[in-house]
C-alpha cells in the first residue's frame, strides 16, 4: 500500500512554478538569476545566524566572566562582559573538594549514555511500528501513548506511586527510567519514518524478512538524522534533569546528578530568602554569586561537545532515484 | 463444489451460520494480532513503560476531590467534592490567569516554531562546515542555563540602577526607564527570553527534517530555474508541513500548562507586573505555598489538563478532516 | 552494535538493582542487634567528612547506652518545603525522628494528617524519662497536644529570641546625630537613612532583596498594641491579630485602622529618598554580605542572628561599626518571647522502633557528652573550649567549609550551651533586656483547624502578594488608595468569613481555657 501523500509527490506537484514559461532544456546550465537569489539567501543566512549565535552566547559570556570575577566587585557593580578584578576563587572553591563534582559527573554521564542507548532503540522500534500503514493497531497505540501527555496524575499521586508502589525512592532508577522516552519523541520518530520510502519495506517483505529485521537492517541505517535528533534530545534530557532527582533522590544518594547538584547550590539562597524558613533560620555562608556562576560553567561545559560529535549524522537523506532504479 | 460439500454446508443449523459473522470478526482480530505480532512486540516496551509510569499513578488524581490524610491514603480519605477548586474561583483571578497562560503559550508555540523553521532553513544554506558546527553548538547553550541564572542575568541587564540597558540609554543621553515597573513591556521580554532559550534546541527537529528531504527534489527545482525563495516555498516548507502540524497539535495539549520556572524567576514577587504576566502556576504557587496541601495543586492540574484535552480533541478532529495523515491519531 | 546495547542494558540493570537493594537495607531491630535510628533534619548535607567522624564517636557511646546508632537524614534547603512534606507524605519507615516546628514546619498540619505517632505518657515516661520530667515540670506538654494526645516534644529549655528588627551601624548613627548611636524609634530611621544617602555614596541605606513584609510589620508592631496570631498564615504573611483588651476577638491590622496607611506612607518616603534599589522587588543579591562589606547601612532579621553572627562579623569585617539592633516593638514593649514549639521533635507514625527512638532522643538531649558531640562535634577538631569557658574554633577553622552541619534544633538545652566566642559580647545584657519586656505568647495551646479556612486563606494570600511587597517598598504612587483597594479585594475574597471562622475557634478555646 502506498502512502498517498508523501511529501515526495506533493512537492513535485507544486514544483512547476506557476506562471513561468519553461525556457530552457533540462541539460542547459542554470540561469544567472537563480544563482543570485541563492547568494542573497546565503548572505542573509550567515548574517542572521551570526547575530542569533551572539544572542545565545552573550548571557553565557556574562556568566563566565562573572565566574572569573571577585565577589566584592560583583556586589558593587553587577555583571559585565569582562571579568572584574580577575580571580579564580570560585573555581578553587569548587575544585578544592572535587570529589562531589567528579562523582556527579560520573553518575550523569553513565545515566546519559545508557539511557540514550536504551531509549533510542525502544523509541525507534515503536516509531517504526506506529508508522506502518499495515499495522492495524497503530491508531489505538498512538492514542494510548499520546493520551499520557494530556492528563498527568500530579505531584502527590505520582510521588506516592513511584515511592511506595514501585519502591524506587532513593534509587537512580527513579530518575533513569522515566526519561527513557516521551510521547513527543515517539511521535517525532514516527514522523521521521516518513522519509523512508515504503519501497524499502516492501522489498524487505518480498525477500521474506521479518518486521524486526526490516527495521534493524533496512530502515535504521537510512534514518541517521532522525536517530541523531532523537538521541540528542534524549541525551540532553538526561543531562539537564534535576526535578526527578530533587523529588526522589534528595540527599539520599552520595552523588547527585549534575544539574541537581548545581540547582542546590544556586537555589539555597533563594529558597531561604523567599520562604518562611528565611525568617526563622539564620543561615550564613550562602554560596556567593561567583560560586553560582562557576558551578553553572562547570556543569554545562562538557555537553557542548556533544553536538559537534553528533553533527556528522545530520547528513542529507537518500535520493529516491536510487531505489526506484 | 461437490454434492457432499453442498450438503455439508446446508446441514449446519441456521443459528450457527448466523453466528459465523462475529466469529469471523473475532477470528480476524486474533488474526491481526498474529500477523502483526512482531510489530506488537516492538511496541511492547513503550506500552509497558507508559502503563507503569503514566497510567499507574493516574487514579491518584482522585486526591483532588478529597481531604487527604496519610492514614487513610488517597482512596480512604474523606470526599469533599469540588471544595479544593474553591480558592481558585474565590480569588477572582481565574479568567485573567487562564487568558495569560493560553496567550503566552500561543505566542511561544507560533513564534517559536516560525523562528525555528527560519533558523533551520538558514542553517541549511550555510556551507562552511566549521561555522556551522560552532554556531549550532552555541545555540544549544541557552537551553542549559538554569532558569534561576536567567533571572539573575535579566535583572543585571534590565534593572534601573545598574542595568546595562539603562547604562546604554544614559550614555546616549536618554532617561533611564523603569522596566521592572512597566507591565506592558514584560510579555515581550518573556517571549524573547523564551525564544532565546528554546529556539536553538527546537530548530534541530526541523533541521533534521530538511536533511531528510529527497535531494532529487532540490535538483529538479534547480533545473526548473527556481529562485532561492521559490525553493523554500515549494520544496522545503511543504516538506516541513507535517512536522509543523504534529508539533503544533502536540503543543496544544499543554497549552494550559505554563513554564513555571521561567515566570517565577523573571517576575518573582513583583506584583506590578502580575496583570500581564501572572500565569496559573505562579499564582497558585503563591497562594498555597505556606499550606501543606497537595490536594489543591492536584486540583489545579486537573483543571489545566481537562481544558488542554478539550482543545486538543477539537484541533485534532479539525486537522483530521483536512488531511488524515497529519492528525496525531 | 547490538552487543554493546545488551551490555549497556545489563550494566544499567545491575546498577539499578544494586542501588535499590542498598537503599532498602534494613536497619537491624532484632533483639541483641543494634537498632539504627534515623533523624530527619533540615539543611544541606555536609560533605567534608566531619559529620561521619562525629557520628562514629557518638554511635560508640549510643551503642553502649542504648544499643542503638544514629544516622541523619537531610532535607536540603533548595526545595525544602516540597521535599519535607513529600517525605512525610511518603510514610517512609526509614525515618524515626522528625524535626518539626509549629510555626514554620507544619507541625499541626502533619500531626492532623497522621504523619506523627501519638506519644502516650507511659511511653514517654518509660523511654524518655528525663525529657518527660523536665517538660512536665514546666507544664509544657500542654503545648503539644491535639485531641489530648501528645504529638511532639517541645524544645522548651532553650533560650532564644527570634523577634525581628533592624541591624544598623552605631558609628553611622552617631554621626547622623543619635546620642551613643542608638536609634529608639522606628521613624528615626528616616534620619539615619537620609544621613547615609548624603554621606556614604557607596552604600545603600538599606539594600533589600526579597519581599517579606518586614518593615511594615515593624511599624505596625510599634504603633499598635496588637498581638499577631502565629498559627495562621496566608502565604508569607500573618493576617490576624488580637488586642490585649479583647483577647478572644480577632481583628487584622491589614484590614482595620490607619496604621497600615501610615506605614505605607513612610515606606514611600523612604523609597523617594532612595533607601533601597529601584528594582528591589526583583533583586536577589546577598544583602547580609553587603552589610558586612559596608555597601548597605542596614540589615533585617531576628535577635538570634544578631547575637550569633552579625556582631561578630561586623566587628571583624567593618571594625568600629558598632552594630546595634532595633527590634520591632521597642517603643511600646509589644514584643513576645519565643514560643516553645519553635523547635520540636516528633516520632514518625511509620517508625519501626519508636521506643528506641525516644531513648536515643532522651540521651541526645540530656547526656552532656552525647549532646556536645552531636551539636558541636569532636573537641579539638571541630571546636575548642577557651579559658573563659566559651566555645571557640581551632586554628585554621573555616566555617564555610568545615562546619559540622548536624542542625539539631529540636532539643537544645540552655545548660549545655556555652557562649560562643563569636557571640555578641553583650549577649547576656540583650537577653536580660528582652526578658524584662517581652511578654508570653498567650495562644500557645490554641490549635487551629485550618480546613474550613484554607481556601479563603489561599485567596487572601493572592491578594496580599499583589499589594504588600509594593506597599513595603513604597512603590505605589498613592499608598492610601492602594490600601483601600487591597481592603476591598480582601473583602471580596471572603476575608471576613475567615476572620469570623477563626474567631469562633478562638472563643471556643478561650472558653475551655477560662479566658474571657
Amino acid at each position: 500500500m502506498h502512502s498517498s501523500e508523501t511529501p515526495l509527490i506533493s512537492a513535485t506537484e507544486t514544483l512547476t512554478v506557476p506562471g513561468k514559461k519553461r525556457r530552457w532544456a533540462s541539460n542547459q546550465a542554470r540561469p544567472v538569476k537563480s544563482a543570485k537569489s541563492d547568494l542573497v539567501l546565503r548572505f542573509v543566512s550567515y548574517v542572521f545566524i551570526t547575530l542569533f549565535a551572539l544572542f545565545c552566547l552573550l548571557p553565557f559570556v556574562l556568566i563566565v566572566s562573572a565566574s572569573l570575577s571577585s565577589e566584592s566587585e560583583i556586589m558593587r557593580s553587577g555583571f559585565g562582559l569582562l571579568p572584574k578584578d580577575f580571580s579564580f576563587t570560585a573555581y578553587e572553591y569548587i575544585f578544592k573538594a572535587p570529589r562531589q563534582i567528579i562523582g556527579s559527573y560520573v553518575v550523569t554521564v553513565v545515566m546519559t549514555v545508557t539511557g540514550t542507548a536504551v531509549g533510542l532503540v525502544v523509541i525507534a522500534m515503536t516509531g517504526f511500528a506506529l508508522f506502518r500503514q499495515d499495522f492495524p493497531f497503530r491508531n489505538h497505540i498512538s492514542f494510548f501513548i499520546y493520551f499520557t501527555t494530556l492528563f498527568s496524575a500530579g505531584l502527590a499521586p505520582t510521588f506516592l506511586w513511584v515511592s511506595n508502589t514501585l519502591g524506587l525512592r532513593g534509587s537512580y532508577l527513579a530518575v533513569w527510567l522515566p526519561l527513557l522516552m516521551t510521547p513527543w519523541l515517539i511521535i517525532l520518530m514516527k514522523n521521521f519514518m516518513r522519509t523512508v520510502p515504503f519501497e524499502i519495506v516492501e522489498s524487505g517483505k518480498i525477500d521474506g524478512a521479518g518486521d524486526f529485521r526490516i527495521f534493524w537492517q533496512l530502515t535504521l541505517p537510512m534514518m541517521k538524522p532522525a536517530l541523531a535528533t532523537v538521541g540528542l534530545f534524549l541525551a540532553l534530557g538526561y543531562w539537564n534533569e534535576w526535578y526527578l532527582s530533587s523529588l526522589y533522590l534528595g540527599s539520599t544518594v552520595e552523588f547527585k546528578p549534575l544539574q541537581y547538584y548545581l540547582y542546590n547550590i544556586i537555589n539555597t539562597a533563594n529558597a531561604l530568602r523567599n520562604s518562611v524558613a528565611g525568617s526563622n533560620v539564620s543561615i550564613t555562608d550562602l554560596p556567593s554569586n561567583t560560586l553560582k556562576m562557576a558551578s553553572a560553567v562547570v556543569a554545562t561545559g562538557p555537553i557542548l561537545l556533544l553536538y559537534p560529535w553528533v553533527q556528522k549524522y545530520f547528513v542529507s537523506g537518500i535520493t529516491v532515484g536510487a531505489v526506484k532504479g | 463444489m461437490s454434492v457432499k460439500q453442498a450438503q455439508a454446508r446446508h446441514s449446519r443449523p441456521r443459528a450457527q451460520r448466523a453466528g459465523a459473522g462475529s466469529q469471523r470478526r473475532r477470528r480476524s482480530v486474533w488474526k491481526s494480532i498474529k500477523d502483526s505480532r512482531m510489530l506488537l512486540v516492538m511496541c511492547a516496551p513503550a506500552i509497558l513503560f507508559f502503563l507503569v509510569f503514566n497510567y499507574g499513578p493516574l487514579p491518584g488524581v482522585w486526591i483532588a476531590f478529597t481531604n487527604f490524610n496519610y492514614h487513610d491514603g488517597i482512596f480512604g480519605s474523606p470526599f469533599v467534592g469540588f471544595k479544593n477548586f474553591d480558592f481558585l474561583i474565590k480569588s477572582g483571578q481565574l479568567w485573567t490567569l487562564t487568558r495569560n497562560t493560553v496567550l503566552f503559550n500561543l505566542a511561544f508555540i507560533v513564534l517559536g516554531n516560525v523562528l525555528q523553521i527560519a533558523i533551520a532553513i538558514m542553517f541549511n544554506e550555510v556551507r562552511l562546515k566549521f561555522f556551522k558546527k560552532v554556531t549550532q553548538s552555541v545555540m544549544f547553550l541557552p537551553y542549559f542555563i538554569s532558569v534561576v541564572l536567567v533571572g539573575v542575568i535579566a535583572f543585571n541587564l534590565l534593572n534601573y540602577d545598574t542595568g546595562a540597558l539603562n547604562a546604554l540609554i544614559k550614555a546616549t543621553g536618554g532617561d533611564p526607564i523603569k522596566i521592572y515597573s512597566m507591565a506592558g513591556a514584560w510579555p515581550l521580554i518573556i517571549i524573547l527570553v523564551h525564544l532565546w532559550q528554546s529556539t536553538g534546541y527546537g530548530s534541530i527537529v526541523y533541521f533534521a527534517a530538511i536533511m531528510g528531504i529527497d535531494k532529487g527534489l532540490f535538483e529538479a527545482a534547480a533545473i526548473d530555474g527556481a529562485s532561492a525563495w521559490q525553493r523554500i516555498r515549494y520544496v522545503i516548507l511543504p516538506s516541513l508541513k507535517p512536522t509543523f502540524i504534529i508539533l503544533l497539535l502536540f503543543s496544544l495539549g499543554g497549552i494550559m500548562h505554563g513554564n513555571f520556572g521561567l515566570f517565577w524567576n523573571l517576575i518573582g514577587n513583583n506584583a506590578s507586573l502580575f496583570s500581564t504576566t501572572d500565569i496559573i502556576e505562579t499564582s497558585v504557587y503563591r497562594m498555597v505555598m505556606s499550606q501543606n496541601n497537595f490536594t489543591t495543586s492536584t486540583a489545579v492540574g486537573l483543571y489545566q489538563s481537562l481544558f488542554g484535552f478539550a482543545i486538543v480533541m477539537i484541533a485534532n478532529w479539525t486537522v483530521r478532516k483536512m488531511n488524515k495523515d497529519y492528525a496525531l491519531f | 552494535m547490538s552487543r554493546r546495547i545488551i551490555t549497556g542494558v545489563a550494566a544499567v540493570a545491575v546498577l539499578g538493582l544494586g542501588t535499590t537493594m542498598l537503599a532498602s537495607c534494613s536497619s537491624g531491630g532484632d533483639d541483641g542487634k543494634p537498632t539504627e535510628i534515623t533523624m530527619l533534619v533540615l539543611g544541606d548535607k555536609p560533605t567534608n567528612g566531619r559529620l561521619e567522624a562525629m557520628l562514629d564517636k557518638l554511635n560508640e557511646r549510643l551503642l553502649e547506652q542504648a544499643n542503638a546508632t544514629l544516622d541523619l537524614f537531610y532535607v536540603e534547603w533548595a526545595d525544602w518545603q516540597t521535599q519535607y512534606n513529600l517525605q512525610l507524605l511518603s510514610g517512609d519507615s526509614n525515618v524515626d525522628l522528625i524535626t518539626t516546628a509549629t510555626d514554620w514546619l507544619f507541625a499541626w498540619e502533619n500531626a492532623e494528617k497522621g504523619a506523627f505517632l501519638p506519644l502516650s505518657e507511659e511511653m514517654l515516661q518509660e523511654h524518655a524519662p528525663k525529657t518527660w520530667a523536665q517538660v512536665d515540670a514546666d507544664g509544657d506538654w500542654e503545648l503539644t497536644k491535639l485531641d489530648d494526645q501528645i504529638y511532639f516534644i517541645p524544645e522548651d529549655n532553650f533560650t532564644q529570641y527570634t523577634n525581628h528588627g533592624f541591624f544598623y551601624r552605631g558609628d553611622w548613627a552617631a554621626e547622623a546625630g543619635f546620642p551613643d548611636g542608638e536609634i529608639t524609634e522606628f521613624e528615626d530611621f528616616t534620619t539615619y537613612f537620609q544621613w547615609i544617602k548624603d554621606n556614604q555614596p557607596d552604600a545603600y541605606p538599606w539594600d533589600v532583596a526579597g519581599s517579606l513584609d518586614a518593615a511594615l510589620t515593624g511599624y505596625l508592631q510599634g504603633h499598635t498594641d496588637l498581638t499577631t496570631i502565629q498559627q495562621v498564615t496566608a502565604g508569607n504573611y500573618f493576617p490576624f491579630q488580637t488586642s490585649p483588651s479583647d483577647p478572644t476577638s480577632v481583628t487584622s491590622w491589614y484590614m482595620e485602622g490607619d496604621e497600615l496607611v501610615e506605614a505605607a506612607e513612610l515606606a514611600k518616603e523612604w523609597n523617594e529618598i532612595g533607601v533601597w534599589r529601584e528594582d528591589a522587588l526583583n533583586y536577589d543579591g546577598d544583602t547580609r554580605e553587603e552589610f558586612f562589606a559596608g555597601l548597605s547601612g542596614t540589615d533585617q532579621h531576628h535577635t538570634q542572628t544578631f547575637i550569633g553572627s552579625i556582631v561578630n562579623s561586623m566587628n571583624e569585617k567593618q571594625p568600629g561599626s558598632d552594630p546595634k539592633m532595633f527590634y520591632w516593638g521597642q517603643e511600646n514593649g509589644n514584643v513576645y518571647k519565643d514560643i516553645k514549639t519553635h523547635g520540636a521533635m516528633a516520632v514518625s507514625a511509620n517508625s519501626k522502633n519508636p521506643e528506641k527512638a525516644l531513648e536515643v532522643y532522651d540521651l541526645l538531649r540530656n547526656d552532656e557528652t552525647d549532646y556536645k558531640l552531636l551539636n558541636f562535634g569532636i573537641e579539638g577538631t571541630d571546636y575548642v573550649m577557651t579559658d573563659d569557658g566559651k566555645l571557640g574554633y581551632p586554628e585554621g577553622y573555616d566555617a564555610s567549609t568545615d562546619a559540622l552541619g548536624s542542625n539539631f534544633w529540636a532539643g537544645r538545652m540552655d545548660e549545655f550551651e556555652p557562649d560562643r566566642v563569636t557571640d555578641a559580647p553583650d549577649k547576656a545584657e540583650i537577653y536580660a533586656a528582652l526578658d524584662a519586656v517581652a511578654k508570653d505568647y498567650p495562644y500557645t495551646t490554641f490549635v487551629v483547624d485550618k480546613t474550613p479556612l484554607e481556601s479563603t486563606l489561599a485567596a487572601v494570600s493572592g491578594v496580599f502578594a499583589e499589594y504588600i511587597p509594593q506597599l513595603q517598598y513604597g512603590k505605589f504612587d498613592d499608598p492610601a488608595a492602594a490600601v483601600a483597594e487591597m481592603r476591598q479585594k480582601l473583602e471580596d475574597v471572603g476575608f471576613e468569613d475567615a476572620r469570623a471562622g477563626l474567631e469562633e475557634q478562638l472563643k471556643q478555646w478561650g472558653a475551655d481555657q477560662g479566658v474571657s
